[in-house]
């Protein structure tokens, strides 16, 4: 279903972030870098839950990563994009262009209003 | 564990609980590192409070659905199911097994309902009283005074105790006396109301809780023309409640009293009920006497200082009187009691506190918990017979894989929910049966819904449930289902011995409260019928209102010449209880140390014959002979206690007057059965006696009693004709005894009715189980009345042991509450053997009624299968 696969807004900046980070990518630290690209507050609890989602998705793979000292000796979860996430991204990534392209020039040359 | 060089602190330890209960558990580690480090960080950024804080915040917002575990890791899958499958057997085992349910419903419906009933009995009067704000301050003060050898104690106690209290006592904060409560008529205009009032002390409404709605209450009654009504009283003259204060209204046609307040109405917990007080100071400048310190007159509360020590308080006014009166009166003690006590424990013999209405609300509780007892070991002793048919159904359950909780649980329920449907119908019963309740009792009771009552009944209600279900469910659910279905197990012994002892106890109850109820209806109805020296029948009598000298006398005549009249005369006594005594009269001879208290009772002429007292020597006063009104009159007791032996013409001292004794009247009962005839003197002094007594002939009261009234209403305009009969006041004497024999009657038949309830269902039961035996003997030869005795053979052991045990407690127990009557009625042997026999008849029926129905089976029938 076309709906299912359809990208959200925050979902695909999530999947882009977990990409960003590349092999750290566990909750706290996308929820961190997410703040800092985009300048604005995300939860930690929404973050999981999307990350999640997504997992669940196919878009997403993760394991179970070491336990360090900072995190009191608990393991994080360490995300990856598969492959349907990658063709997820692409294919957002191309609708946009699409989108963009059809936009006729005239729109970007006039003067502002 | 980890770096010690640097310290981290640790994030609220409750939270991570939390949310290591609730999160699934493939979640938890990452979840709980992520808020580790988070917390770590904020500690740093934003210090520990708000770290902290921080922290449960983030626990609480991943309390979601998503990580939330879920609860079939710990029970089975078809959990729901099985509870619909416990709910939908309880029902099906309703109506399989008809009769139990409803003798389970009934039975215990009915228990629930009479110990409710008596719990709210029992509240209503633990709480009487108790309403005043500083109640534990609270106290009266009671006399003692030797009488006889004996001490007697009284409410009564000098005029100007209260006020002496105040001034010398440092303990005392406010005093006030209170006196005269009685029926009056107010009127305002045209209008006559009869109202309860007293005479009461300035400071009553600062020790006493009765608010006033309007007026101060150091100044209403401060005044002596202050009078201070009830909210009601000022509805039913004004019609308002405004601008009431300040108007003036008639005291029985005779004194005006201007209003200075108005109070809110006694509530119903309040043993005081009036509605109008006066000043006190009223009644004590128009009775000089009452300030002596040698009479006894109001009733006196005084309110403590809070911490005062009230033992020390008793020993100082120990001997107040005999300190006021110079040595002269000795013989009297005051001290104080808490006033809320005094209510349920107002009785003392001998000077030591001896119950009181106490002794009937323990009474009730006793019976309350023998009947719930009695309806709890019926539906235990159906349970436990009708578990034991189901050892198959637990047999298949097992086999299948239903774990010993489910059964448990499964037994558990359906008694709770047995327990609960009764407890939903005693609710609906007693709504039906309060307004009958407080016919009885004569209380306004009410179901309250306050959650206090609703826990106690849902609680007891709960341990009836698990009581009758903890059998079934802790004892069958442990078989072997592999013996159980192979039918290997039998009933054990130990299990039968319980329910036939419960069914002992059970008749034990019943067979104790049908004594019961036998003894205290003779004793009330030795207590009508004794012969009590006088004829208390038809006689009429009211409280004089006109106290001009000689107006009496006319009154009598005029009333004399009534047709229905038989005769007319007036007493100063109410023949009710003790009203005044004296110790003044003198004799030779008597012991100069000798306070024994001579009731008085001044007549006119004919109050001896009216009253059909006897003479046992002497004649009583006659219109005959002019110098009767120096003479006396002494009952039986009181020459006795003189000692004179040939009394006629002899002479006693009594104030500055000699006078000569006219005659001894036998003795008669002019209080109640609870008390010794006391000595008693009469003198001729129309004056001072303040009840008109009329004696009418029998089957002519209607006509009598209206042309009477209409002599009093041209007589006495303006006053309502308020009369009493002499032996309904009599009978009301003992309305606490009728109300106990009255509830006695019905909680012992209810109790017969439960108990035989749970007879006839282990009847019907056993005669079920034993089916096949009774087939098998009737095959070999065995008649209908052999079977029938075998059958009720058991029953009648049991019921025999009931009586055998029931008989000595009863009669232990109907000894000790004949002791409280000075006056007793004989318990005659046959009560016992009576009771005895009606249990045994009684359960023989119900018995006999199952037992036939077996006997008379055609054994094709019970032995055609297996």
């Amino acid at each position: 279903m076309s709906q299912r696969n359809h990208l959200g807004e925050f979902e695909e900046i999530v999947l882009l972030t977990v990409g960003i980070l590349y092999d750290d990518a566990y909750g706290l630290a996308i929820t961190d870098e997410i703040e800092q690209r985009t300048n604005r507050k995300v939860t930690l609890s929404s973050v999981h839950k999307t990350l999640m989602r997504l997992e669940q998705k196919g878009y997403l793979y993760s394991h179970m990563g070491g336990a360090t000292e900072e995190r009191g000796g608990r393991k994080k979860r360490l995300f990856t994009i598969t492959n349907s996430g990658k063709d997820a991204l692409r294919e957002a990534k191309q609708l946009r262009n699409a989108l963009w392209q059809a936009v006729p020039r005239v729109v970007w040359e006039r003067g502002n209003i | 564990m980890g770096d010690k060089s640097s310290y981290h602190p640790h994030p609220p330890s409750w939270a991570t609980n939390f949310l290591r209960w609730y999160c699934r558990s493939e979640l938890v580690d990452e979840v709980e590192g992520d808020l580790y480090e988070l917390f770590q960080r904020r500690v740093e950024a934003k210090g520990l409070r708000r770290a902290r804080l921080l922290y449960w915040l983030n626990v609480l917002m991943f309390f979601h659905p998503d990580y939330i575990r879920r609860r079939k890791e710990f029970y089975s899958p078809n959990y729901l199911a099985m509870l619909r499958h416990t709910i939908l057997l309880t029902f099906r085992s309703f109506q399989r097994y008809k009769s139990t349910f409803f003798i389970n419903l009934v039975g215990l419906s009915s228990g629930l309902a009479c110990t409710l009933l008596i719990y709210l009995w029992v509240t209503d009067e633990l709480a009487m009283d108790k309403f005043h704000e500083r109640d534990a301050q609270l106290y009266q003060v009671m006399q003692h005074r030797v009488q006889g050898g004996e001490l007697v104690t009284s409410t009564w106690v000098p005029g100007l105790t209260a006020q002496t209290l105040v001034e010398e006592m440092p303990e005392v904060e406010y005093a006030a006396p209170g006196f005269g409560l009685d029926q009056y008529t107010l009127s305002l205009g045209d209008k006559d109301v009869k109202a309860v009032g007293q005479y009461v002390g300035v400071d009553f409404f600062k020790l006493f809780s009765f608010p006033l709605q309007q007026g101060d209450s150091s100044q209403v009654l401060a005044d002596k023309s202050a009078i201070v009504i009830s909210e009601t009283l000022a509805l039913n003259l004004f019609g308002t409640t405004e601008n009431v204060v300040g108007k003036t209204i008639e005291w029985q046609h005779e004194e005006e009293y201007q209003i200075t307040g108005i109070f809110a109405d006694p509530p119903r917990n309040s043993s005081m009920q009036f509605d109008f007080v006066l000043s006190f100071k009223i009644f004590l400048d128009e009775n000089g006497w009452a300030t002596r310190w040698a009479t006894s007159w109001p009733e006196t509360y005084v309110l403590l200082k809070p911490g005062a020590d009230v033992h020390a308080l008793n020993e100082k006014i120990a001997d107040l009187i005999t300190r006021k009166t110079n040595d002269e009166v000795a013989h009297r003690t005051l001290f104080v009691t808490p006033y809320s006590k005094n209510y349920l424990y107002g009785n003392y013999e001998n000077g030591q506190q001896a119950g009181g209405r106490i002794d009937y609300v323990r009474l009730f509780s006793v019976i309350a918990v023998f009947i719930l007892l009695i309806a709890c070991i019926n539906f235990m002793n159906l349970s436990t017979a009708r578990a034991s048919r189901r050892l198959k159904e637990v047999g298949v359950k097992k086999a299948i894989g239903a774990r010993r909780s489910a059964l448990a649980f499964q037994y558990l329920g359906e008694s709770t929910l047995m327990a609960m449907l009764s407890l939903a119908v005693a609710v609906l019963l007693v709504q039906l049966l309060l307004p009958q309740f407080n016919e009885i009792t004569g209380k306004q009771l009410y179901l309250p819904t306050n959650a206090s009552l609703a826990i106690s009944f849902l609680a007891v209600t709960l341990f009836t449930g698990l009581m009758a279900g903890s059998y079934p469910a802790l004892y069958l659910s442990g078989f072997n289902p592999a013996k159980v279905l192979k039918g290997a197990l039998n009933t054990s012994v130990g299990e039968l011995w319980t329910r036939k002892g419960l069914v002992v106890l059970q008749f034990t109850l019943s067979i104790i409260l049908i004594v019961s109820v036998f003894v205290v209806y003779k004793q009330i109805e030795f207590v009508q019928n004794k012969n009590l020296g006088y004829d208390k029948d038809n006689i009429l009598y009211f409280d004089r209102v006109d106290w001009e000298e000689g107006n009496l006398e006319t009154f009598l005549a005029e009333a004399r010449k009534i047709p229905g009249i038989l005769s007319a005369s007036s007493m100063g006594h109410d023949m009710t209880g003790h009203i005044a005594a004296t110790y003044g009269v003198e004799w030779p001879g008597k012991d100069p140390d000798d306070r024994t208290e001579f009731e008085m009772m001044p007549v006119s002429y004919d109050m001896l014959e009216l009253l059909g007292v006897e003479m046992k020597e002497g004649r009583t006063f006659s219109r005959a002979f002019s110098t009767d009104s120096a003479k006396i009159i002494f009952n039986e007791a009181a020459i006795e206690h003189i000692g004179f032996t040939d009394p006629i013409g002899k002479t006693v001292v009594w104030g500055n007057e000699t006078l000569e004794i006219l005659g001894v009247v036998k003795d008669f009962h002019f209080e109640s059965l609870h008390e010794q005839v006391k000595p008693m003197m009469f003198w001729l002094s129309p004056q001072r006696t303040w009840s008109v007594a009329v004696k009418i002939n029998a089957g002519e009261e209607p006509e009598t009693i209206a042309q009477l009234q209409s002599l009093f209403q041209t007589f006495y305009p303006g006053f309502p004709f308020d009369y009493k009969f002499l032996d309904q006041e009599y009978q009301s004497m003992y309305a606490a005894e009728q109300r106990v024999s009255t509830l006695s009657k019905y909680f012992a038949g209810i109790a017969v009715i439960i108990s035989c309830l749970g007879l006839f269902g282990l009847a019907a039961f056993t005669a079920e189980r034993r089916l096949k035996e009774i087939g098998i003997r009737k095959v070999l030869g065995s008649g209908n009345w052999n079977i029938v005795y075998l059958l009720s053979g058991d029953f009648t052991k049991m019921v025999l042991m009931a009586i055998l045990i029931a008989l000595p407690i009863s009669y232990f127990m109907a000894q000790r509450w004949l002791e409280g009557f000075a006056y007793q009625t004989t318990i005659p042997w046959w009560i016992f053997v009576l009771a005895g026999l009606l249990a045994l008849l009684i359960a023989w029926f119900t018995v006999g009624l199952q037992t036939v129905k077996a006997a008379r089976v055609n054994p094709t029938v019970c032995l055609k299968d297996e």
